[in-house]
């Protein structure tokens, strides 16, 4: 345990279990995303699918929280609850106080595919917020060109986005979100379509990118290594229908790279949470059996 | 061997490219040949001298440019009408269920109907006036546009929209930019069946009754019997539609810039 000599304020144990459902009103009264018992349920040819059931979950502004869970849980449509994208069926969502009805320019979002203007340059892309929000054109791309320095593409501004790397296109993505300067930043398994390569890369920069805006977060995957190395808070969903499990808090130390993937204390809390996923994944997996 | 084969292969490229050079002035050449021999009538089958020089007195007698300048209008002003009116309604049809709902049923079936067999009705309406014969050749441009709109707009990556909603993008915007840039390959598609629509309509149009035009000055011909000027008004419109075509193909390279 050397790394924790060098860490004196690090607690003994890095995992440290919440209540799975947080008490909406009064436990969490300054919470900037607050999600009370919502459910959302599709109509499909055959009857209905409950997506996401019955969730409760509130997060502090400025915390990075991930969404962990197997696929066709409901991760994504608990996200685009957030983002407005998806109406409540029961319950409610508010985001800074006000119930999520439809999109909002302040929350931004990154989506698995990085779904940029084909028509538009790099620099254009970006600036396509500002400019939908009324800026002026010298304005969205002052504001463009900053974050194309940050995201390191300056060579690549009036580039299309065709000609770019799956793992260029992303970082344009999220740039182009982050140029309405989101209060809350919604990321949607958004490494999930790169090689492992691209990905460890993507995760350093969103490590130094957090540092550098004043979002807070939300990030779904299904990958514990990068929901353990870049969160506050990981809320591990059960297979369908969605429900939060768990609400583990990642006491680990920050600035964090990738370097923490082999430090005993993370590897601790990456066995409570696997742990936790495969009793999960067994118990869905014996009620299938009990059904059929 | 190597540079065997790669020889044979432009000697191969050259031949063929002599052979498509020479094809046009063979045929011609062939054909008078053919007319002068006497083997067919020369005055339903005209040598193309003959077809040259009505051409030529088509032009001197100042009605060439009249008749060009009335079915460039037509085919013009019609296609842009049309085309207009096709890609606004299927932004809206593709984009709003209530709306497709309400007008696709009633496109679809008037969509088959050839355009040419509204001349009649087209007649009763409009007399011998322009206005009918815009309307013949945005009847039958409107259809096609409206359908490849339609089908582009629905086909716009559902990401794409979602991404602009989260941007803030204004409702205007989303249907100026992101739905219509997003189904412009498709658009593109229709355009160019339009443009051949477009000259075949503006044959129906005239052919019902016109005072000038290059089908209108054909039909005259043909009642003169003056089959040199009836070849020479078919050249006419195949070189006018083929122009069209070409430079319309190469807008349309142009037109998606950003592949
Ligand atoms: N638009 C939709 N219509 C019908 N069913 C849907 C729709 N979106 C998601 N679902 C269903 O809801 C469940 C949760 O999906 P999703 O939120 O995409 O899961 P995840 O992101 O965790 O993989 C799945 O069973 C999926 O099939
Ligand atoms: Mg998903």
């Amino acid at each position: 345990m050397v790394a924790m000599m060098h860490n004196p304020l690090r607690p003994t144990s890095p995992l440290r279990l919440v209540d799975a459902v947080p008490e909406p009103s009064s436990a969490v009264p300054e919470a900037i995303i607050r999600v009370e018992d919502l459910s959302i349920v599709f109509d499909v040819p055959r009857g209905e699918v409950i997506a996401v059931d019955r969730v409760s979950l509130a997060v502090m502004p400025g915390e990075f929280v991930s969404l962990v869970g197997p696929s066709g849980c409901g991760k994504s449509t608990l996200l685009n609850a957030m983002a407005g994208l998806e109406r409540p069926f029961e319950g409610e969502v508010t985001v800074a106080g006000k119930p999520m009805l439809a999109p909002r320019p302040d929350i931004g979002m990154v989506f698995q595919q990085p779904h940029l203007f084909p028509w538009k340059s790099v620099r254009r892309n970006i600036a396509h917020g500002p400019r939908a929000l009324g800026k002026s054109k010298t304005e969205a791309l002052r504001i463009a060109d900053d974050l194309i320095d940050m995201i390191g593409l300056t060579k690549f501004a009036s580039a299309y986005p065709h000609t770019l790397s799956g793992g260029m296109q992303q970082r344009v993505a999220i740039a182009r979100a982050l140029a309405n300067q989101p209060r809350v930043l919604l990321m949607d398994e958004p490494f999930g379509a790169l090689d492992a390569q691209t990905r460890a890369v993507m995760q350093d920069n969103l490590l130094e990118l957090r540092d550098r805006i004043n979002a807070t977060i939300v990030f779904v995957t299904h990958d514990i290594d990068e929901a353990i190395l870049l969160s506050d808070r990981v809320l591990i969903m059960s297979a369908g229908p969605g429900r939060i499990l768990r609400d583990l808090s990642v006491d680990l130390p920050r600035p964090r790279s990738s370097a923490i993937l082999t430090d005993p204390a993370y590897l601790a809390l990456k066995r409570d949470c696997l742990d936790l996923i495969r009793t999960e994944g067994r118990k869905a997996f014996e009620q299938m059996e009990a059904v059929t | 061997m190597s540079t065997g084969g790669h020889n044979r292969a432009t000697m191969a490229g050259r031949l063929s490219v002599l052979v498509g050079a020479l094809s046009v002035p063979a045929f011609v050449g062939v054909w008078e040949l053919i007319a002068r021999s006497r083997i067919v009538n020369a005055v339903l089958f005209p040598p193309p001298s003959t077809v040259a020089v009505a051409v030529l007195d088509w032009i001197h007698s100042g009605q060439f440019f009249g008749d060009l300048s009335a079915s460039l209008f037509r085919v013009t002003v019609g296609f842009l009408i049309g085309t207009t009116g096709g890609i606004m309604l299927g932004v809206l049809t593709g984009r709003f269920r209530l709306l497709s709902s309400l007008l696709s049923p009633l496109f679809h079936i008037l969509r088959p109907i050839p355009p040419i067999a509204f001349v009649p009705i087209v007649i009763l309406w409009f007399g011998l006036s322009e206005a009918g014969k815009l309307f013949l050749v945005v009847w039958g441009v409107f259809f096609t546009v409206w359908l490849a709109t339609h089908i582009g707009v629905q086909k716009v990556d559902r990401g794409l929209i979602r991404a602009a909603l989260m941007l803030g993008t204004p409702r205007r915007q989303m249907l100026s930019e992101i739905i219509l840039l997003g189904a412009l390959p498709y658009i593109v598609v229709g355009l160019r069946t339009a443009v051949s629509i477009s000259f075949y309509t503006l044959v129906a149009a005239e052919l019902a009754g016109a005072f000038a035009g290059i089908v209108y000055r054909i039909e005259i011909a043909q009642q003169n019997m003056q089959t040199g000027q009836v070849m020479g008004g078919l050249a006419a419109l195949g070189l006018l539609s083929f122009v069209a075509d070409r430079s319309f193909a190469a807008i349309a390279e142009r037109a998606v810039w950003w592949r």
